[in-house]
């Protein structure tokens, strides 16, 4: 296939024939969007780097979908000839995450490899600086995992300054002079707990 | 590479700048005017500040507490309490600006905050800053409101379209219209104090918000059994001091109620839905006297709570006013026969055609019953006081009603008089359009001054009524057979009252006019019939114009004897007599209990 | 005979750039033989907070993770949101955004002729430079209400409608800047010695640049004419004329006559968006800033910031708060892979000034 050939569709129809596994879809003018099994991920991505011409790695991110006990892992590259981004996703398990590095293709993948595993917990395999990159002395949950629980970190480690315990809840002050009582099924549903 | 002589001197050009004015500040320091829209300290107005606390909610950096300050108390409408920003924490993205529902909050030009004192930065705009007034810059006017003002409308029936049956006019909201409404609402809760039963809005108008129709019943069932009556026909004062009403339209509570409790179609999926604690017996009985929405509020709660109770019903079928007196337009009956049905499987019993004082007396039930609440509401009209009131073609708009939700035909030709201002007038005259007659309303004050709701006298305009205001009917004209045949009234003026009430209609001498008419229909009012109660009782309870006196538990001076709804308070309308029932569910518990540890 | 090889900290306190780092260099004499860039300074957790916040609420945040940008931040977010649920922008809020866009441009540019001068002694130019980008900063204090962050780009549109004779204004102090260029030419551009410091310092390698990840001038700058706004159009620049300028000196000289001449383009830039910008509406209105569900989906955007392509994936699972805001900021590449590379071979002298031609911005890697 000629490069500068290279649009949304011909683009899929190539994918596709080559990996008949891929779920392709154009997600919209310039992007593609490749669900790929996990195993099939390197491959592919060396495939579209050195075959369809995507040579800038854009981005490299991670989602957590702790309801599928699942991380998603998202690889955008982006062909400067055709203009076009493929978005490759993937899923990992979260019980015992692993994948294998990329920085043998491109050199910035391993600090989005150092990210992830910091952030995430994922394990790079092959990737000789995992290890403590953004934060210092981290133990325990990584910390943008979604069972991570920000408000009781904050909690334990940070000392709210006093003078703000005279705050009062506007319902709870409303509750208490009218003698409503609110039961908890209820309580659930006020969209005054933003942060909770 | 070649010696750049033209490199190497260039720099030197820099020198001539020492010749221009320099651009840094110059002595004496001139103060520099910030910009017309600058984010500088915020300035609350204390007085159009509602304490809804919404600032508080969208400030993502949680600087925003909500504290009491002195000289706002709680009140309907308010919540007493005012917003204090730490400054600390501020990011002056004033978010909370754009969103403070009343405009209160704005930022000032100021920026300037210095102190050596850590515990100061904590500080209440408007309190510590009442010259900031002066000096607004950043403010939630100048750009589009970030809250929804706009209520989604409601699908109606046209007018013309309307008189031809007695279909339900409201059409109420489908579900996309109905999630999105409730998305306006921002949580304050401010609405639920003025309401007499202190319903969880906030919480169900979420639930609908977030999709979830079945919690939002289940909240309304909390402390409403007739909730689905309430979203048809509730006069919501709620509305009346929503957040969003400052600016703009107030979330539509009352359609909103009555859409999550609509999709709950028959008795046995509310009981799944509602599914709520049943005590077991504890042995107490209690009568009620009345199924209205007081007598079903108290019976269900009760029954709830494990006491035996049992309510008489001198008509067929229990709801009271809201049976017999809400036209079937604004109200189908099935649906009160739904809700009513629910509370007989939640273990309610209903004696219908039973009238105490006639088929049991009042003592009979006290044998019965370890207490008794009555609520048996006004439904004896108010006669007009005109001579020829009592013949054929008169009638009472409660009756006239009554009869017409009993499917009893009832004549009343094809030029119809009605006489009053109230709810009771307007349904009357709907319903007689309805029934193929053209309706003039005679009214003594002004239309601004009728205490029926502006929506109502709105629909019954649209379906043609014609609303004559400031006019006393004076004489009904008989025929030779005794028959109505038109009716002599006078046009009023408006006098002021000298002690500072609403102005006193007053008859204009000679301005007397007759209209032909085939009916004269009577709404002025009703009262209530207690010659069931013995006399030994009656003097101990007190009767103050008509109603009776009861404490904050609706007991009367008679400590076994309760009383709610119309003839326990002044509001007559559906909410405050659930809210009584509500409230006696309490009282009575508390006495029955109280009795038994002695 | 080979020197002994000694390590060197430098930083964490604003090592030459803007913004907290520390690179750990270790050095034979005065030759680099290893660079290891360190961050953590500066990290805020703002991907977590956005997920604990609602949708309305994550804008303040964003305009947090570049000082002298913030508002590519604040546009990526927006049209990531926009593409997610579909929602239409007015022409007027277009134009809008890209003349903050392109001031913002200047305004950074101003900033990094100061850096890049200053990390070599040169301290007339930071004088110069950053008292003219306080004009720009009046401009914005003018439109948004804030000098430094905006929170102004937000979705569905902008926030306010431009004050009355505003573009007057822009237009008299786009003259000034032109103006000073002369002078900034004299001082900097031409200077014989800011040539000589930056010729053949800081090679990219002009066929390694794309595979490295260099975006924005440092890849204009190794002769590769690539460039967001052309690329993949986005707001109203396919509607605007300018040019991509280049050089293919690969190294630190190179990048600066690319943004050189990339401020004159970004001043003729903001010149036609006044002349074509359309009246009308400036904000599409979101409902409900605490209840606004955003319907699931993702989407990855990205614009020419002044350092490069600065990218943002936002994924929603259709929730009043977003499941994921990632952010990829150029300085994330350039700080670290790129610059452990480049800094290999270069004098102690040169670190900051490399750094600088690379527009290096920590909290953009570390957010």
């Amino acid at each position: 296939m000629h490069i500068q050939d290279c649009t949304e569709n011909t683009c899929v129809d190539q994918i596709q024939k080559i990996f008949h596994t891929a779920e392709v879809e154009i997600q919209r003018k310039k992007r593609v969007k490749v669900k790929l099994r996990l195993d099939l991920v390197p491959l592919f991505l060396s495939y579209a780097r050195d075959y369809l011409n995507f040579k800038h790695l854009a981005h490299i991110s991670c989602v957590d979908w702790i309801e599928e006990n699942e991380f998603e892992l998202i690889f955008m590259l982006w062909s400067y000839e055709a203009s076009l981004m493929i978005m490759v996703k993937t899923r990992v398990n979260r019980e015992k995450p692993e994948f294998i590095t990329l920085s043998h293709l491109w050199p910035q993948a391993e600090t989005y490899e150092r990210e992830i595993h910091e952030m995430y917990g994922i394990n790079f395999k092959g990737n000789e600086r995992l290890g403590e990159f953004i934060l210092e002395d981290w133990e325990g949950v990584p910390p943008m995992r979604r069972d991570f629980d920000t408000i009781k970190y904050s909690k334990e480690n940070f000392y709210q300054r006093p003078g703000r315990e005279d705050a009062q809840d506007v319902r709870e002050t409303i509750s208490k002079h009218s003698g409503e009582e609110v039961p908890d099924f209820a309580k659930e549903f006020s969209i005054r707990r933003i942060e909770e | 590479m070649a010696f750049d002589i033209k490199g190497v001197l260039a720099p030197f050009s820099a020198l001539k700048q020492g010749t221009k004015p320099p651009h840094t500040v110059r002595y004496p320091k001139e103060k520099k005017e910030t910009a017309a829209r600058y984010r500088g300290l915020h300035f609350n107005d204390l007085e159009e500040c509602i304490g809804c606390g919404t600032c508080a909610t969208i400030c993502q950096n949680a600087a925003i507490d909500m504290i009491h300050v002195d000289g706002f108390e709680t009140n309907s409408g308010d919540s007493g309490l005012r917003p204090r920003v730490d400054n600390g924490r501020c990011c002056w993205c004033a978010l909370c600006v754009d969103v403070c529902p009343t405009g209160s909050l704005n930022l000032t030009k100021d920026y300037v905050y210095v102190s050596e004192d850590p515990d100061s930065f904590l500080w209440m705009p408007g309190v510590d800053n009442p010259e900031g007034k002066e000096n607004l810059s950043f403010q939630s006017a100048e750009g589009k409101p970030l809250l929804e003002y706009e209520r989604i409308p409601m699908h109606e029936l046209e007018g013309t379209e309307r008189v031809k049956s007695f279909a339900e006019v409201l059409l109420g909201y489908n579900e996309e219209e109905a999630r999105k409404e409730a998305a306006r609402c921002v949580g304050c809760s401010i609405c639920t104090d003025i309401c007499p039963v202190h319903m969880h809005i906030p919480e169900y108008i979420n639930a609908i918000a977030n999709g979830d129709d079945e919690a939002a019943v289940k909240i309304i069932y909390d402390n409403n059994p007739l909730g689905e009556t309430c979203g048809k026909v509730c006069t919501r004062r709620c509305e009346t001091v929503c957040a969003i009403g400052h600016r703009g339209e107030p979330i539509a509570i009352r359609w909103l109620k009555g859409y999550a409790t609509s999709t709950v179609n028959n008795a046995d999926l509310i009981e799944k839905i509602v599914n709520p604690e049943i005590l077991p017996p504890n042995g107490h009985s209690v009568g009620i006297i009345g199924a209205g929405p007081s007598g079903l509020t108290a019976a269900y709660y009760l029954s709830l709570r494990g006491f035996n109770v049992t309510i008489y019903e001198s008509k067929s079928h229990a709801g009271g006013m809201i049976m017999y007196g809400i036209p079937k337009y604004r109200l189908p009956l099935d649906s009160i026969d739904k809700q009513v049905e629910y509370m007989e499987k939640m273990g309610v019993k209903i004696k219908y055609n039973t009238k105490v004082g006639k088929d049991i007396t009042l003592e009979e039930m006290k044998q019965h019953h370890e207490a008794i609440l009555i609520g048996i509401g006004f439904e004896v009209p108010y006669e007009l006081g005109l001579v020829g009131e009592n013949e054929e073609g008169s009638i009472q708009a409660v009756n006239f009603l009554r009869n017409i939700n009993s499917d009893r035909h009832v004549e009343i030709g094809d030029k119809v008089v009605v006489i009053g201002g109230g709810n009771v007038a307007i349904d009357a005259a709907r319903v007689s359009r309805r029934l193929g007659a053209d309706v003039t309303i005679l009214y003594r004050r002004r239309v601004e001054d009728m205490p029926a709701d502006w929506e109502e006298i709105e629909g019954a305009e649209d379906e043609g009524v014609h609303i004559h205001p400031q006019a006393i009917p004076l004489e009904i004209i008989l025929d030779e057979n005794k028959k109505v045949k038109a009716l002599k009234y006078a046009n009023a003026e408006m006098i002021p009252d000298p002690e500072g009430g609403r102005p006193r209609p007053k008859i204009i001498e000679g301005d007397e006019h007759i209209i032909e008419v085939t009916s004269v229909i009577g709404a002025i009012g009703q009262s209530a019939d207690y010659n069931f109660i013995p006399e030994d009782i009656k003097n101990q309870i007190e009767i103050k114009r008509g109603r009776i006196i009861v404490n904050e538990d609706q007991q009367t001076n008679v400590p076994w004897l309760f009383a709610s709804g119309d003839i326990a308070n002044r509001r007559a309308d559906a909410i405050s007599a659930i809210a009584d029932g509500y409230r006696a569910v309490k009282g009575i518990e508390k006495f029955i209990l109280k009795s038994e540890n002695k | 005979m080979r020197e002994k090889e000694t390590t060197i900290y430098l930083g964490p306190q604003h090592p030459g750039i803007t913004g907290n780092m520390m690179v750990k260099l270790k050095v034979a004499g005065d030759t680099i033989v290893k660079a290891e860039t360190h961050v953590g300074y500066l990290h805020r957790a703002f991907e977590k907070l956005m997920e604990q916040r609602t949708w309305t609420q994550s804008f303040p945040i964003v305009c947090r993770i570049c000082v002298p940008e913030p508002d590519p931040n604040e546009e990526n977010l927006a049209r990531a949101i926009e593409e997610i649920e579909g929602r239409e922008v007015p022409e007027r809020a277009k134009y809008i955004r890209v003349m903050v866009l392109e001031l913002a441009r200047l305004a950074t540019y101003g900033l990094w002729m100061g850096g890049q001068s200053g990390s070599m002694g040169l301290y007339t130019m930071p004088q110069w430079t950053i008292g003219d980008r306080d004009y720009i900063l009046d401009l914005f204090e003018e439109l948004t209400g804030g000098r430094v962050y905006h929170m102004y780009i937000w979705a569905g549109g902008v926030r306010r409608d431009l004050p009355e004779g505003f573009t007057d204004r822009v237009l008299k102090t786009l003259d000034y800047l032109e103006n000073r260029l002369p002078d900034y030419d004299n001082l900097l551009f031409n200077n014989a010695l800011f040539q000589k410091r930056a010729q053949g310092v800081g090679i990219i390698p002009k066929d390694k640049a794309i595979e490295w990840g260099v975006v924005g001038p440092p890849l204009r700058g190794s002769g590769i004419k690539h460039d967001v706004r052309i690329d993949e159009p986005y707001e109203v620049y396919d509607k605007l004329n300018f040019i991509v300028p280049t050089s293919d000196g690969c190294d630190v000289w190179s990048r600066a006559l690319v943004r050189r001449q990339e401020y004159e383009q970004s001043i003729s830039i903001i010149r036609q968006v006044i002349e074509k910008m359309p009246k009308g509406d400036y904000y599409n209105k979101i409902p409900n800033p605490l209840t606004w569900q955003v319907p699931p989906g993702e989407a990855y955007v990205k614009t020419e910031s002044a350092r490069g392509e600065f990218g943002y994936y936002v994924v929603s699972d259709g929730s009043i708060k977003p499941r994921r805001v990632h952010v990829r900021g150029p300085a994330y590449v350039h700080g670290v892979s790129l610059l452990e590379k480049i800094l290999v071979g270069a004098n102690i002298a040169d670190v900051s000034f490399i750094m600088n031609s690379l527009g290096t911005c920590p909290p953009e890697i570390e957010r």
